[in-house]
């Protein structure tokens, strides 16, 4: 009786495990046929010699020595940790800053709040494409103009090797800043006014409720937008692809781009392109398990 | 294959030429002035589409085929409307056979994938210098029964057969036209800084060091630039190779060859090559005539800037005048084109073409409908009267929206029928020839000689001397010797990956 | 006008302060300066638009000469753009549906559901949020053309069905659900899937709504995988025709503005429209993400 009740409950559940498993299908197919599959295909053509898009033959990791070996590599890998620091610097304290200001705004709050957003919204090639010619050396460009007004003279910007990695992230922080700020206003609003009414009664100067309460609120959410932000970061391409070509001398050349060049740029080598992604995707995942070892904390997902 | 390659690229060098000097004889002084630009068809643009001939030809014939040869539905109305008066003949002579206008902006990389994937056009554009990979590839279809049922087989000249087949000798493509690189000018910058003759005509910069100091003039002058040039992605290295021929990067300095041993070595490194660089810092440093952002100048910004009067010269083809013109508006009157200043240690020219290929996909009846597609398009070497309505509305469209007409570099090697031709652009002729004849003169008297692009890889070639140059204008005290050598490395490393060992 | 209530860390003790009091001027000063950074680029990128290309190239005044528009309605019948538009809103609807059904049910699966053995589906799932779409857009196009979806929509509507970050928004609201609703309604009987459309999705509203706005946003922007899909066909977006025009040199600088201008204007009426579901839902639905 016992054993049969629990056979039922048992083939029930795995009935219902059944039509679960249905209804994620679709999903799970489409996630196979669209992220996972390709990805592996990469990790596969990596390891191939490829004409066109054929397979022709299996020659272990000589893409991969072939690629790193180049000047251009260390290049791209340099160029791409100067692209993660540089958003760093600018990128990262500047949401929290936008943050702490219009979290302290009463009248006007809802419209800064919308300022800072709407750039989030626009189409990043469109951005790209219109900062362009802010950064223009022509008179006619728009920073050129400006400066005139005070008397500056006409600059060439993306011509200088070291000025184009922190214009194309002071582009990308200009895009992305104000929508990270307002993640971080939602994570400061978890703390209730009334700790910031007691701690200044308790005498405690703003500056101190800065430090001791807001800022702790937000640790483990900067936390987890650093690295969010440096996984994206590391992926850069269409912005130097469109803005400097990874010009002058591949000052601006990301290893994405370079992963694009080896693919589009005329020699079609795939077989390099996905070895220059597999190591773009290795890096990030030793990123990424660096960062859980000292965030040390096991989400709740496992 | 690149032995191929290197011998038809003088082939071809020789055979444009020819076909310039039997093509340029009428120096015409009939220069009406340019009409504005009309926004209607004229007249006698319509009088023209309506020349061609509307007999039935075959109404057997079924298919469809798309059209990678129309222009971009940014093109000019009156481009356009040229387009669809070749359809609607087309749809006349051969009711049956449905063409599908299919913009097509070829390049390798965006063509494999789509030829592999059965999305290829019908037909397309790629330039002289791909067609061997294509076909070795089989990325392309055979053409040649087609065009021995038509009759344009035997019209061949050797050195297309060898570009254009296999080596069965199947033919997989038509020459289309070719180009010389010479210069372009900004007339009216030229006159602003007084750098005129008696007659007004500007003064030509005739070498490499007169650039440079015309160059200074007008930059002084007028505060413009006295030279565009675009550095970015492949340009700059493609606009060097030329330079670098004129001080010498030609022979046994060429900047690449083949050893005794038949292995490819580049050469970056020789006095020749090292002056050309250093003449590129020169322009920079010393006499600062380049345009501001020349590193991220590209193609079209170059004409945009030579066109809006930002810059006097820029190193550009006689087949992309329409774009400082008609596109940028850039009056004729205000227009030149001069031949390639001379190096140095010599004067050379850099010659290519573009040519016409095919879906590896087609069938035969797309085929025939293809070469009848092309002939109403004027672009088989016959003379009919449907074939010359062709050339006339297509000098008629480029005189109505203010595009030079200029004698064509044909790519055929046909003497009746170039002459026929020329004698077609006389009548349209729009311009000031004198503002064009020392290009053309210098074509067919000899007096530079024209060459091929470097005969391998030379897309990668360009991209690392494009980094170079990009180093040299952008740091003064760039050590030369040292960028030009990290670049041979590179570029050595990559033909011995690509040829010497593959 | 009722008084607002401050939340910030700025008391209304504090105003007694003057060093406060400056502070507090200075907050202003700065989020007004944050606004004219924001709003600057897209205002000169509208004034841009009324120049002409000489106009552009060489004019050293932010100010057009006219502010004539019919360089605007040239740009748009010229390049075509009204076609690109209904192309983008098609690809955008589509994707959006995908977007909520597909990653939807794959949400509800791992994160309610729950079948045996679905934990390695979410651990797939949560390690492809690290992984660059674009890293692997060479095989994807293979596999595209292999089945012959090359210039349909269908491709791009079903990539967003598979959005590793859609999938982890609906897990987290799912998570959060009321787990004894769910229960009662598969006791009353119901099929999952009757329980996914008649309980589950009433109540996740608010995740549909960010989740639908940063699909809209993203299929509207998006150009890489559409440029390969559509490319020279008839079905090509706006972004894809701006991509285009940045790679083929087939237009003018002012053109290329005006382009931009017509790019941003969907997104920006979105903006208009859903500023506030943006500003606060988008964002607390990140700080869970």
């Amino acid at each position: 009786m016992k054993n049969r009740n629990s056979d039922l409950i048992r083939r029930g559940r795995r009935r219902e495990d059944l039509k679960a498993w249905l209804i994620m299908l679709p999903g799970i197919l489409l996630m196979t046929f669209f992220v996972w599959e390709p990805l592996l295909e990469s990790i596969r053509m990596s390891l191939y010699k490829t004409e066109n898009v054929e397979l022709v033959k299996f020659i272990g990791l000589k893409n991969f020595i072939s690629v790193m070996g180049k000047s251009n590599f260390t290049q791209a890998l340099t160029n791409t940790f100067a692209y993660t620091f540089w958003s760093l610097l600018i990128g990262f304290v500047l949401p929290i800053l936008l943050a702490m200001l219009v979290g302290e705004t009463v009248r006007g709050k809802g419209f800064f709040r919308t300022a800072a957003y709407l750039p989030n919204m626009l189409p990043g090639l469109a951005v790209i494409i219109l900062w362009s010619a802010f950064f223009s050396g022509e008179k006619s460009g728009v920073l050129n103009i400006l400066l005139a007004k005070l008397g500056v003279p006409t600059q060439t910007y993306l011509t200088r090797a070291n000025l184009v990695i922190p214009i194309i992230i002071t582009i990308a922080t200009w895009k992305g800043a104000g929508a990270t700020a307002l993640i971080y206003m939602a994570g400061m609003a978890s703390v209730n006014p009334e700790l910031y009414e007691a701690a200044a009664i308790d005498g405690a100067s703003v500056w101190q409720r800065v430090v001791h309460i807001l800022l702790p609120s937000i640790k483990k959410l900067a936390g987890t937008l650093l690295i969010l932000q440096i996984i994206s970061v590391f992926q850069i391409m269409y912005e130097p692809m469109v803005l400097t070509k990874g010009g002058p001398d591949n000052a601006s050349l990301s290893l994405m781009q370079l992963m694009w060049q080896y693919a589009f740029g005329g020699s079609m080598d795939y077989g390099k392109a996905s070895a220059v992604a597999v190591i773009v995707t290795a890096i990030l995942l030793v990123m990424t398990a660096v960062y859980s070892y000292f965030n040390n904390k096991e989400s709740d997902w496992d | 294959m690149k032995k191929i390659i290197r011998a038809l690229a003088l082939i071809l060098a020789l055979s444009l030429a020819l076909s310039l000097l039997a093509g340029c004889g009428g120096q015409s002084q009939s220069a009406e002035p340019a009409p504005t630009k009309a926004p209607e068809m004229s007249e006698e643009l319509e009088s023209e589409l309506n020349a061609f001939s509307d007999e039935v030809i075959d109404p057997d014939l079924t298919c469809t085929i798309t059209l990678g040869n129309w222009p971009a539905d940014t093109a000019p109305a009156s481009e356009l409307a040229v387009f669809e008066g070749y359809k609607a003949t087309m749809a006349k002579q051969y009711p049956n056979v449905t063409l599908v206008p299919d913009y097509y902006s070829y390049t390798l990389s965006n063509y494999v994938p789509m030829a592999k994937g059965g999305t290829a056009p019908s037909i397309f554009q790629p330039p002289f210098t791909d067609p061997q990979l294509l076909i070795s590839q089989g990325l392309v279809g055979d053409v040649t029964d087609a065009l021995a049922a038509c009759g344009a087989l035997e019209k061949f000249s050797p050195s297309y057969v060898e570009m254009l087949a296999d080596e069965n000798g199947r033919i997989y493509g038509l020459p289309r036209d070719g180009y010389v690189l010479g210069m372009h000018l900004n007339v009216a910058l030229f006159r602003e800084a007084g750098l005129v003759t008696e007659d007004g005509l500007p003064m030509i910069p005739t070498t490499l060091q007169e650039l440079a100091e015309y160059g200074q003039i007008i930059r002084e002058k007028t505060g413009k630039a006295g030279l565009v040039f675009p550095a970015s992605e492949t340009y700059g290295g493609w606009l060097f190779t030329n330079i670098a021929w004129n001080f010498g990067c030609v022979g046994d300095s060429a900047l690449e060859y083949q050893d005794e041993t038949g292995r490819w070595v580049c050469n970056f490194t020789s006095p020749e090559a090292i002056a050309a660089m250093e003449y590129m810092r020169d322009l920079r440093w010393k006499y600062d005539i380049l345009n501001a952002d020349a590193t991220t100048t590209d193609w079209a910004g170059s004409h945009s800037l030579l066109g809006t009067g930002e810059a006097a010269m820029n190193f550009a083809a006689d087949d992309s005048v329409d774009q400082p013109t008609a596109n940028k508006g850039l009056p004729l009157e205000d227009f030149a084109l001069v031949p390639f200043p001379a190096g140095p240690a010599g004067r050379y020219a850099l010659a290519g073409g573009t040519c016409y290929m095919f879906s590896p996909d087609i069938t035969p009846d797309q085929a025939t409908a293809l070469m009848a597609y092309l002939r109403i398009l004027g672009k088989l070497p016959f003379l009919d009267d449907d074939i010359i309505a062709g050339m006339r509305a297509d000098y008629a469209a480029k005189r109505d929206r203010g595009a030079p007409v200029l004698p064509a570099i044909s790519a055929w090697n046909d003497e009746e029928y170039n002459a026929a031709k020329q004698a077609i652009i006389d009548e349209y002729c729009n311009v000031d020839m004198r503002l064009y004849n020392d290009f053309f003169d210098s074509i067919s008297e000899g007096t530079i000689t024209l060459r091929a692009e470097e005969p391998v890889f030379a897309q990668q070639l360009y991209r690392e001397l494009t980094a170079v140059i990009q180093r040299v204008i952008t740091r003064e005290n760039a050590d030369i010797y040292k960028a030009m050598n990290e670049a041979q490395e590179s570029f050595q490393e990559y033909l011995d990956d690509e040829i010497n060992n593959a | 006008m009722s008084k607002l209530p401050r939340t910030g860390v700025i008391r209304d003790y504090d105003m007694h302060s003057l060093s406060v009091r400056i502070g507090y001027g200075v907050i202003y000063g700065l989020c007004l300066v944050m606004t004219v950074f924001a709003l600057f680029p897209l205002l000169w990128v509208v004034l841009a638009g009324f120049k002409d290309l000489k106009e552009f190239v060489s004019s050293t005044s932010l100010l057009p000469r006219s502010f004539d528009l019919a360089p605007f309605a040239k740009t748009w019948s010229q390049l075509g753009l009204g076609k690109n538009y209904l192309n983008s809103l098609i690809s955008v609807i589509g994707s959006v549906v995908c977007a909520l059904i597909f990653n939807g049910l794959l949400g509800y699966g791992i994160a309610i559901l729950r079948p045996k053995g679905c934990g390695v589906i979410k651990r797939l799932v949560l390690l492809s949020l690290l992984v660059p779409a674009t890293i692997s857009i060479v095989p994807l196009f293979m596999n595209i053309q292999r089945l012959k979806l090359g210039n349909s929509f269908l491709p791009l509507w079903l990539s967003y069905g598979a959005n590793a970050m859609y999938v982890v928004l609906f897990i987290q609201f799912f998570e959060s659900l009321p787990y004894s609703m769910i229960e009662a309604s598969r006791i009353d009987g119901c099929s999952p899937l009757q329980t996914f459309f008649h309980i589950v999705l009433p109540l996740s509203k608010p995740i549909c709504a960010v989740v639908s706005i940063f699909a809209i946003n993203a299929a509207w922007s998006d150009f890489l995988l559409p440029y390969l899909v559509l490319r020279g066909g008839e079905l090509q977006t706006v972004m894809v025709r701006l991509f285009v025009f940045s790679t083929e040199q087939t237009v003018n600088a002012d053109t290329m503005m005006r382009s931009v201008v017509f790019s941003m204007i969907p997104p920006i009426i979105l903006f208009v429209i859903f500023q506030k579901q943006l500003t606060e839902n988008a964002a607390s639905a990140g700080i869970k993400g």
